[in-house]
């Protein structure tokens, strides 16, 4: 390609040479001489306290260096914190080690460092502990009542948190009026689960610690989503400066926020490696992975909607509480906040009430998962939509497009705090509803179904507040760190660029999108772009990374740099034409004479080579082509869309067939359509998965029974349609580019378009398809019961 | 610790010889004893395809099979399909159609594409789906890995007519 034009270009990705070749390189690649492996020996138990842990047998063993167990890890070591603390919420950590009992099957209790794994393993079995079973708590409301066990006896209770969200926005109006439920013409109610479920990247987690002890500096090789802020809190809980601690983070794959926590075992590997003074390395086998790596999504939600008899919509109130796990990761309550503040959706929602519990139960801690709390909301406001079609007897496409906030409408102050910037959600459905012919395939139902076909058709619409900032509302909120991205870009004495980010890839492209964004707005070849990420020596501080759909910030900060790179720019070349600077410009890497009948130019190679000479430098500046810029951006980007799935029910199985699946998106301008297309496509099947198949299974003594992928079901090819893919395009008005978040927007439209379909489809039979995942034998007991 | 012995395996068409527990699984040994960090390890328990790889010409996971098992057989691998600094099709075609994200699943993807192809050299995208149900990816929904699949046949089957 000769353009310059790249914003937007469908560019092959960077990424996959070397990946298509088994030339990528992960962290299970990473063998560094004089490695030792470690194995970790985890709780068999869902609730117990630990008598004691025999390890001498273990430590005996050969090939076995070092055996850790609670006694084993050094006073200065402290928990990872929490970094999201709201007020009112308890106080916890994530241990290296438990503390006296185990909280969930799964929580790390020992750990081995041998010769190879296999020595490592061989010795967990050598470890003797002897457990006390105590009363587990498994059912998240059963927890919140008083005289349930307490599984953190210093919290008191169960209750992390109970959070209202008492119906005021960013303006202080809106409200709650809780007599117009009283007096509404209609009220509606809902009860809804979501089954737990997460991100399973295929690459499960793992971390190699590599101390150098006569450098007194300790170097990671990690799959943290967020390397900046790891390094922080590791330095922190380790007791050593910052400046002693280097995180690497190679390829990655994936990561759908699981990634984005800190965990034990990077504790673990690092006491293990300074203890040592040898490289220890930790890959989780899927067992592990499955028990150990944070959970998301399960939440009961309790919904009443009040209505004018014409649909409008006059409130939403309810009560959300989320299945929190044995004690807050990383992030806290957050995701159960965020669905708390997305609920109002695309609504004209101004009275709003939501009172938000999150409760410790005896499960593996559930935190940060693609979506982060917003398709939990989103799957309460899209059922409720239809639960109220349905009692009005109006169109479910009808109801929505009453209360839908309209393009005119934005900045929109939602009820719950969320600040919209801009949208065109009527578009979208309307466009969503053509592509699906809904008005066709509504006008063949009743037909369809004397033949015995069971077709329903389901919409979802949706926001995503994408792109969290600026700091101090994330201050405001007590989440402890900036929303800013920072990006340094170097012109080097030929005229080739490299961009330095924060951001972590994980598999989404991020280093073709950013070069894709730098080589467009420095008017040069992609190929002479280079984008350093992965190594906190270089890269710039974030405090957020790879989450919350960033993209669209770092992109900002890459154009800023390359504003100043450019007037930088213009200043030596004017020295150069023998012109004044105002009389320049800069465009497709040229700095040229505005409107000179003949063509007056040198090129950024030309003045890149002047400034590293530095023989004739405007005064004031310094030699070197290359600037730095943190972004913090003035506002979320709300990203929206609307989903419509067509699908068949086989009442006799449960099971799902489906007919079409179309999407409307609109995450403002694109930078990489094709690549867009991948994240719409991986986010809408990761969504189903939670949606019909996904589930952590537990018993009543609160041990995980889903523990391989042949209990814990992922969606496979047979298990995902094929998507049509359509975009709606309204810029974001604040930032650079008009860029908003879509990495995560696929998440947040399929349950409830799924179960408003299944709905649809059984709409005879009076089935609501109200407990995600809706498993087919899930559906039919529904149909059972409907039917008798 | 368990006695090694010696296990020679010819891999991407070259004999080598290793010493390995005779309890260490084909991955492992691939991996870490012979370098080719190109077979991936998504379940260890056979059921998400990212660690496979083509013994003696069959599609076998590498998770499933002790080293030992696989004595003297042909193996190829991910980092075995360019032939003369020449990509495979089916690895041109999973970048041309954005086959892939973060790369895990991709070398047991294109292996079982590959091997799809051979038996059948003109699949439908249903026949794809059906076929390449044992390999699971996290990152790309499957269309584009489809896509992906029936652009290589295309391409091969243009090359061979």
């Amino acid at each position: 390609m000769t353009t310059t034009e790249w914003i937007g270009a469908r560019a092959p990705r960077r990424e996959d040479p070397a990946l298509i070749r088994g030339r990528g390189r992960y962290v299970a690649d990473i063998n560094l001489p004089g490695t030792l492996h470690m194995a970790i020996l985890r709780s068999p138990m869902g609730h117990a306290s630990i008598n004691s842990i025999d390890a001498s047998e273990a430590r005996a063993m050969d090939g076995v260096h070092m055996v850790i167990t609670p006694d084993d890890i050094p006073d200065h070591v402290t928990q990872f914190p929490v970094i999201w603390r709201l007020p009112g919420q308890k106080d916890s950590g994530t241990p290296a080690l438990a503390e006296g009992k185990v909280r969930y099957v799964g929580e790390p209790v020992a750990a081995v460092v041998a010769e190879s794994r296999y020595v490592a393993e061989d010795a967990l079995d050598a470890i003797d502990v002897d457990y006390e079973p105590l009363d587990a708590v498994t059912d998240a409301e059963a927890a919140l009542e008083e005289g349930a066990p307490v599984i953190n006896e210093d919290w008191g209770d169960n209750v992390a948190i109970h959070h209202v969200f008492a119906g005021y926005n960013a303006l202080g109006v809106c409200g709650y009026e809780p007599e117009v439920f009283d007096d509404a013409e209609v009220t509606v109610r809902g009860r809804l689960t979501i089954g737990r479920h997460s991100g399973i990247p295929l690459e499960t987690r793992g971390i190699v610690a590599d101390w150098d002890e006569v450098h007194g500096r300790l170097t990671v090789h990690s799959e943290s989503q967020v390397a900046s802020l790891f390094r922080t809190e590791l330095a922190a809980s380790l007791g050593l400066p910052e400046t002693a601690v280097r995180v690497l983070t190679p390829n990655m794959g994936g990561g759908f926020g699981n990634k984005w926590d800190r965990y034990p075992e990077d504790l673990l590997v690092s006491i293990a490696s300074m203890e040592l003074g040898r490289p220890v390395k930790w890959i989780a086998d899927r067992r592990e992975g499955l028990m150990s790596t944070v959970h998301g999504r399960a939440q009961i939600q309790d919904w009443e909607m009040a209505l004018q008899s014409d649909g409008t919509i006059l409130g939403l109130r309810g009560k959300v509480v989320n299945d929190l796990g044995a004690h807050l990761h990383s992030v806290g309550i957050g995701p159960a906040w965020v669905t708390g503040a997305a609920a109002p959706n695309q609504y004209k929602i101004t009275n709003y009430y939501c009172d938000v519990f999150a409760a410790a139960t005896n499960k593996t801690p559930s935190s940060t998962f693609r979506g982060f709390g917003g398709p939990e909301g989103i799957f309460g406001s899209e059922r409720m939509m239809d639960k109220a079609a349905k009692q009005l007897g109006m169109d479910p496409a009808e109801i929505r497009r009453k209360n839908m906030i309209q393009p005119d409408e934005f900045p929109w102050f939602n009820a719950a705090g969320a600040v919209y910037d801009s949208g065109n959600f009527p578009a979208c459905l309307e466009k969503a509803l053509e592509a699906a012919d809904y008005d066709g395939v509504r006008a063949e139902q009743a037909e369809l179904r004397e033949q015995g076909i069971y077709r329903g058709i389901g919409i979802s619409s949706y926001i995503h507040v994408s792109g969290f900032g600026p700091s101090p509302i994330l201050g405001y909120l007590s989440y402890y760190t900036g929303g800013y991205e920072g990006s340094t870009v170097k012109v080097d004495p030929n005229g080739k660029a490299t961009v330095y980010t924060g951001m972590i890839p994980m598999g989404q492209g991020t280093e073709t999108t950013l070069a894709q964004v730098a080589a467009h707005h420095l008017g040069i070849d992609m190929a002479d772009v280079r984008v350093v990420w992965g190594d906190t020596d270089q890269t710039p501080y974030t405090g957020f990374g790879s989450a919350g759909s960033r993209s669209n910030v770092a992109a900002v900060a890459v154009i800023r740099a390359i504003e100043e790179i450019k007037a930088k720019a213009i200043r030596i070349g004017a020295g150069m034409l023998e012109a004044d600077a105002e009389d320049l410009e800069y465009a497709d890497g040229m700095v040229s004479v505005k409107g000179a009948e003949e063509m007056r130019s040198v090129s950024l190679a030309q003045v890149a080579q002047q400034a590293y000479w530095a023989h004739a430098l405007p005064e004031g500046d310094q030699p070197f082509l290359e600037a730095s810029y943190v972004y913090d951006p003035p506002n979320f980007t709300t990203a929206s869309g609307c989903h419509v799935v067509v699908l068949d029910v086989d009442t006799n199985t449960g099971k799902i067939t489906w007919q079409n699946y179309v999407v409307v998106d609109d995450c403002g301008p694109l930078i990489n359509p094709l690549l867009v297309e991948g994240q719409i496509h991986g986010g809408i099947a990761q969504a189903l998965g939670g949606a019909l198949l996904e589930e952590f299974v537990y018993d009543e003594e609160a041990q995980l029974l889903t523990t391989s992928f042949m209990d814990y079901l992922l969606p496979s090819f047979t298990d995902v349609p094929d998507m049509e893919i359509h975009h709606v395009v309204t810029p974001s008005p604040h930032t650079d580019g008009g860029f908003k978040g879509m990495g995560e927007a696929g998440t947040f439209p399929p349950g409830a378009a799924v179960a408003n379909a299944v709905t649809d489809a059984l709409s005879h039979l009076g089935v609501e398809a109200d407990e995600l995942p809706i498993t087919p034998s899930r559906l039919w007991n529904l149909i059972q019961e409907a039917t008798g | 610790m368990m006695a090694q012995v010696a296990i020679t395996l010819n891999v991407n068409g070259r004999n080598q010889t290793t010493l390995a527990e005779p309890r260490e699984i084909l991955a492992d040994v691939l991996r870490d004893r012979l370098g080719l960090t190109g077979t991936h390890l998504g379940c260890e328990h056979g059921v998400c395809g990212a660690c496979t790889v083509l013994l003696d010409g069959e599609m076998v996971r590498s998770c499933l099979l002790f080293a030992v098992q696989a004595q003297g057989a042909e193996i190829t691998t991910i980092e075995g399909l360019e032939e003369n600094g020449e990509l495979h099709p089916m690895q041109k075609a999973f970048s041309e159609y954005h086959g892939l994200q973060c790369g895990f699943c991709t070398p047991g993807m294109i292996l079982a594409g590959i091997d799809l192809l051979k038996r059948n050299p003109d699949p439908t995208a249903q026949e794809v789906r059906d076929d390449m149900g044992g390999n699971i990816c996290r990152c790309t929904g499957y269309q584009k890995i489809v896509e992906s699949v029936l652009g290589a046949a295309s391409e091969m089957n243009e090359v061979t007519s």
